[in-house]
Order: structure tokens, then sequence, then C-alpha cells
């Protein structure tokens, strides 16, 4: 089971602060990334997002290799998890990482010069992550922006995320919110008091699909969903689908979030975001080689078709 | 010599090779010899793991399959689990959030509810780290080595590779006799992502014009002057082989793959900087990237063809089942013997035993002094350096 007890004093799990975001929410934004996801979804290409843990990465283009280095391989990793391949005399003689048997104790972390090994996931208190945000907090003043907490799924650590988000507005932050909405509700409860926005994905209606591309199915996720926009009638939420060619690029799906989100006032509108091919096929990653199923970006006039019916929904025309 | 009858089973771990029901007869046979019962697990450990999904239960019965196991033609009478990884297992928790439970101590309950005394694992070399692990929990195994890439290190063979050098040279050939007729040059793309023996051996044994295999990084305006001198002796046609994981010496400095660099960043925070980590190139982007430099360099159009995953397919050769057969018998010995925690390697003339832990992470690739690079230089084979 996931570990949710990163308390005393509350901290996180952060993935990455990423500055200067426009895609996140209005205005400039800080974007906050926390580690750990509770989906699967096929087409991910952050697979670093998805355990609530800290794990070693290697950086194959900053290794410099055994002969002209090979501090990791001198008796660093106790469980002999760092190996080269060949006997030395090949010219790729880089390291790599047995990730069955690494434990990501980090421990070969400080022996590596040229920071080819470092770990993805970092714990942060609630005033070390606010620091970094408000350091552009001119900039959100101009543009209308603010800070946005993301993931994986942030909601999955709800004491570290509520404090974060209430935090802020002590800040006098703005606050918006990335989620999937697949966690229990007592944590979405704790989080969407503190929020000012929340954009959350409905990546497909259908239950038996949802569960084929995201590993579960949504019957939690809508609940959630219709539970919260009842709870908060004046929080703003913003539906967002990830638009993949083949997987939910039909009207039937657009159709179906329409009708399960118009009756509500609170969510004052629908995106599309078509998705990006992103890298070749497969990454070698973090203890595990995630294959990604090739997709392609959907057509411009199939966007445009699907983005007129939002249109005509939320009565905006041509 | 009297020894306490056993409960063996025997499962497959990693990808495919051909002739894998002659390690299942060869362990079967021997057992029987001892007094001892064998039964294969489907699947790797997936019936184990998941027996709702094996109505029929997590074994076969090998005695009574043992007459037809010798037959070649039908692939592999136990499944194979490419991914079977006990300690990472994909579940949904009662919250229905998806994450990887370590499930080793359910399979070693249920190996033990199972009476199961020992198991005989043909492993590639994730699966042997795998079954490292499992041996450290207290399972007692020994692991046969499984590669048609030849690049577990601690044996002179694996097996299926012979079979998969067999089938590719037969291929090169068919590839030859086309590029030939078409007067184009084949570029073949075969298995080898860190070890080139099966690119440099087939390539080695139908004569090819060139062989690029990891351990040596490409030039391919050498093997452009190679095919041209060819050319301008009326031979406009040509052989290129290719191992999966060959590099050109320079990376070239192209276009970065993804076109928007600020989109990938915000996509996946972690993959930030210029040389994208932890991307792995899809199988086929060798012999795309060699065919179209050559057609650029020669003139002389290319034609890529991959032989990747066709080569686990097939019947075994002769020198696959006897190895199979010595590995499943020898296996059985060293349960015999005590051992385990060991994997069976074949040191010419021998069949020995060597720790896991000595067998794990140790790749073997082509060293720079390897006769068969001596023989393929002497051939006037280009190997682009
Ligand atoms: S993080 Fe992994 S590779 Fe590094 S020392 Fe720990 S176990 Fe070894
Ligand atoms: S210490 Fe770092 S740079 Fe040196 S060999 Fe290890 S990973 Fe490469």
């Amino acid at each position: 089971m996931h570990d949710n007890s990163l308390k005393e004093p509350l901290r996180g799990l952060i993935l990455n602060i990423q500055h200067f975001c426009t895609h996140d929410g209005p205005g400039i934004r800080t974007t906050v990334f926390l580690k750990g996801c509770s989906l699967r979804c096929k087409w991910c290409s952050n697979p670093e997002s998805i355990h609530l843990k800290p794990e070693l990465a290697h950086n194959a283009g900053k290794c410099i290799g055994e002969k002209q280095c090979g501090f990791c391989l001198k008796n660093v990793c106790p469980e002999s998890a760092i190996y080269v391949v060949g006997s030395g005399d090949r010219p790729d003689d880089k390291v790599r990482i047995n990730w069955d048997l690494c434990t990501n104790c980090g421990k070969c972390i400080p022996a590596c010069p040229t920071n080819a090994l470092y770990l993805f996931g970092e714990e942060m208190s609630v005033d070390q992550v606010l620091d970094e945000v408000e350091q552009d907090s001119a900039f959100y003043r101009e543009s209308g922006g603010g800070m946005t907490v993301s993931g994986g799924e942030c909601q999955l650590q709800p004491d570290f995320l509520a404090a974060l988000l209430a935090g802020a507005h002590e800040r006098g932050i703005n606050t918006a919110i990335e989620t999937a909405s697949n966690v229990p509700w007592d944590f979405m409860e704790k989080v969407l008091a503190h929020v000012d926005i929340v954009l959350h994905d409905i990546k497909l209606t259908d239950p038996e699909r949802h569960k084929k591309w995201c590993g579960v199915d949504n019957t939690r996720i809508r609940a959630n969903l219709k539970r919260a926009y009842e709870t908060f009638p004046d929080k703003k939420f913003i539906a967002r689908t990830p638009l993949i060619p083949g997987v939910n690029d039909d009207e039937e799906h657009i159709r179906a979030t329409l009708a399960f989100l118009k009756p509500h006032k609170n969510v004052t509108d629908y995106e599309l975001l078509p998705y990006h091919r992103f890298g070749e096929g497969k990454y070698e990653f973090l203890g595990a080689i995630y294959e990604m199923q090739d997709f392609t970006s959907p057509d411009p006039e199939t966007l445009k078709r699907l983005r007129a019916i939002i249109d005509e929904a939320f009565g905006r025309n041509g | 010599m009297p020894t306490q009858k056993k409960r063996i089973a025997i499962n497959f771990g990693g990808g495919y090779v051909p002739g894998l029901n002659s390690v299942i007869a060869a362990a079967a046979r021997a057992a029987a010899e001892l007094g001892w019962e064998t039964v294969g697990i489907c699947d790797g450990f997936d019936s184990l793991l998941f027996p709702e999904r094996y109505p029929d239960g997590a074994f076969l019965d090998l005695a009574s399959l043992a007459p037809m196991s010798l037959d070649y033609s039908n692939g592999c009478i136990l499944g194979t689990a490419a991914a079977s990884d006990p300690f990472h297992v994909r579940a949904i928790s009662p919250e229905n959030i998806v994450e990887e439970v370590d499930r080793s101590d359910d399979l070693l309950r249920a190996l033990s509810d199972e009476g199961i005394d020992a198991v005989i694992s043909v492993a590639g070399s994730r699966a042997l780290s795998i079954l490292h692990k499992l041996s450290r929990k207290g399972l007692t195994t020994v692991c046969i080595p499984k590669s048609i890439e030849n690049d577990i290190a601690a044996t002179s063979l694996s097996f299926g590779f012979n079979s998969a050098l067999s089938f590719l040279a037969e291929m090169l050939e068919r590839a030859r006799h086309a590029a030939r007729s078409a007067r184009r040059i084949g570029v073949v793309e075969v298995p080898g992502e860190f070890a080139g023996w099966l690119a440099l051996q087939s390539g080695m044994a139908v004569c090819a014009d060139a062989v690029l295999i990891p351990e040596i990084p490409y030039d391919l305006k050498k093997v452009a002057q190679k095919l041209k001198g060819k050319a301008d002796r009326g031979q406009g046609f040509g052989l290129v082989v290719v191992a999966e994981g060959a590099k050109p010496l320079k990376a070239q400095s192209g276009p970065p793959k993804t076109a928007d660099a600020s989109l990938r960043v915000s996509l996946s925070p972690g993959a930030t900087g210029e040389e994208g980590p932890h991307v792995i190139e899809r199988s086929g982007r060798a012999a795309a990237e060699v065919s179209r430099e050559l057609t650029r360099l020669t003139d002389l159009p290319g034609y890529p063809l991959v032989l990747s995953e066709i080569a686990r397919g097939g019947v075994p050769t002769v020198v696959d089942r006897q190895l199979g057969l010595g590995y499943g018998a020898a296996a059985v010995r060293a349960l015999k013997e005590g051992h385990s925690g060991v994997m069976v390697i074949f040191e010419p003339p021998d069949i020995n035993f060597i720790s896991l832990a000595e067998a794990i992470n140790k790749v073997r690739a082509v060293p720079s002094d390897s006769e068969f690079l001596r023989i393929v230089r002497a051939l006037g084979i280009c190997l682009g350096d």
C-alpha cells in the first residue's frame, strides 16, 4: 500500500517544481509536481511520476564510464545493482543499473561526480516548496496566475497537499490542482477546501474502456466528481480530456462527458488537450521498462469538430 | 544411491526461444530416473500468482506429457511469461488505487503448499535476477541460461542462441539473393542490444559485406566505400547486417527527437536536458537509419529489414536440442547434489554450476581480441571501423 505517513513536520514527495507554466490554469503559473499516481494510463509519458516513493534514475548521457570514473562501482551499492557491460574494452563503458536488484536506497548518488545518478522524488516541507514558488509571485500578480499542483496524482498526499494549498493562500497565491480524482473521497474533501480552480481529467466515460486504458474503472472518479461539484458550489471546476486517437476521440465520449458536466453550473469549461506523441516507444526507467503504446496525435479536423460540440454546449458560437 | 523423493517444478521466465521442450523433457526424464515427480508451472509464475485465471490448475503433469514434449513443431508446452515478476505485481487496492505489490511471499507459500521442493527455471538475464532474489528468500532453485543473443557471460553457450543464429543465417542468405536480383542494399537488423554475437556470426556465415555491432561504433563512410568499390566492379548490390544496439561513431547532431522541447519538459519533468536519457529506441531504428544513410552515401537504393521476434520461433537446431537435454539433466543433477541458487553453465566439454550471485550482471560482449573479429576482418567483411 502506498505510504501517506510522510508526517512530522508535514513533508511531501515532490517530483519537480516548474516555473513559468502557461498550460496549467490561468496566467503564468508555477507547477509543483507531486510524485505518486493511482492510475496507469497506457499513454503515460512520465513514468517517473508513478510511484509514491523516491526512485533512482541513471542518466547515461552524463555517465562518463568505468574507465574514466567508475566510482559507483567501488563497493558503493549494497545490492550489487550497478554493473558495466563487457570487459571494459568496449567504447561504451557507461554503467548500468540492474533495476531488479536496486532498492532505491540512494547510497550511490553521492559517489557520482557528474550527477548521472540522481533521485526522482525529494521530500520537502510546505515552506520549502512555497519559498520556491513565491519567487515568481511578481509574475502571478501581473498575469493573474498562481500555483498549480499536479502529479502523478497530487491528491494521493492529501495532508501535505491541503497544507501546501492553505499555505499558498496565506501568502496570497492563487491555487489550482490538476487531478484525475481517483482517490478516496475524504482525501478530496480535505484538499478541495483550499483550491481555487480544480482542473480535473475525464479521460473516458465508459467504465470498461476506462479500465482498459487506465488500469481501473471510473466508477469512483465519477462519484467523487459529482460529490465535489455539489459539495463545493463556489469552486471553479474545469474538465479536461487528453485527446488520444483511437482511445477517446469520439463524439460519444465528448457528448457523454458534456451530459455529465452540464448540470453543474460550477463546471465552467471543458477543454480538449490534444495528445502529443512524446519519445519513441519505450523508456528504460526506474526499476522497470515501461512499454508505452504507440499513439498518434489527433488530427486538426477531429479536434475542430469535437471542440465545436463543446463550444455549442457552453453557448459559445464561432 | 537413495535420494529422498522430491517434487520439482519447471518454468520459463523471459522471452520465448526455440526448443524449450527439450529442457522439459530432459528434466522430467532425469527426475523420473531418480523417482522424483516433475510438474510444469504454466506461464512463468503467473499460474501460481493468479490461480483464478487457471481453472485447470497451476501445473501441467509432465510425466503424462513427456512423450510429446520432444515434439518441436508446436512451440513450448508450457507458456512463458515475459514480465513475470513476483516482486512487482500490478494490483488494484481496496481503495481502487493501482499499485505494484511485492507478492514473492505469496509465491513461495503457493509453492510450498503444492509440495514443491525445488524449481528449475529456464531464465533470460532479467529472470536470473528475479530468481536470485527468490533464492535469497529461501527458494531452492537451479537456473538454465537462455538467451538468443548469447549475452549471459557465465556460460559459453546460452540455450536458444544456436537456433536463432542458424535461422538468421538462412534469412540473410535470402535477403542477399533478393538484394542481388533487385540490385539494392539489404540492411538487415538482428537482435543484439549490448552484444553483437548474432550479427557477427550470422554475418560471417553468409559473408555479408558489412557487419555493425554494438561493440564497434560504426562510420558508414567506410561501409559506403566498400559498397561503392563493389558497384564499380559491376556488383551494385550488397548485404549489411546491423545489430539493434549498433551505434554510429559520432552520434550525428540531428534534430532533437521531440520537436518542441518545452512540451517535452512539461510532459515529463524528469526528462529534462538534451540527452533524453530514458528513451530507448524502438527496434527497427538501426536498420532504418543505416539504410537511409547508406542510400545517401552510395546512391544505391537500400531496403531495411528487421528480423527480431521472428528469430524466437521455429524448430531448434541439433546443437540446441543437445544443449537443452544436457542443461535439463544437469539441473536435476545439481538438485540431487544439494545445490541451490545456482545456474548450470556450459564450459566445454563440461556442464558445471555457478552461483546466481556470480551469474547476474555480467553481459558477454564481443571482446576486441575476439577470434571472430579476426576472421571477419580476414574475410574482408567491413566492420564500419
Ligand atoms: S540506489 Fe540502487 S543502485 Fe544505488 S546504491 Fe542503492 S540499491 Fe544500489
Ligand atoms: S559514478 Fe557516475 S559518472 Fe562515474 S561511472 Fe558511476 S554513474 Fe558514471
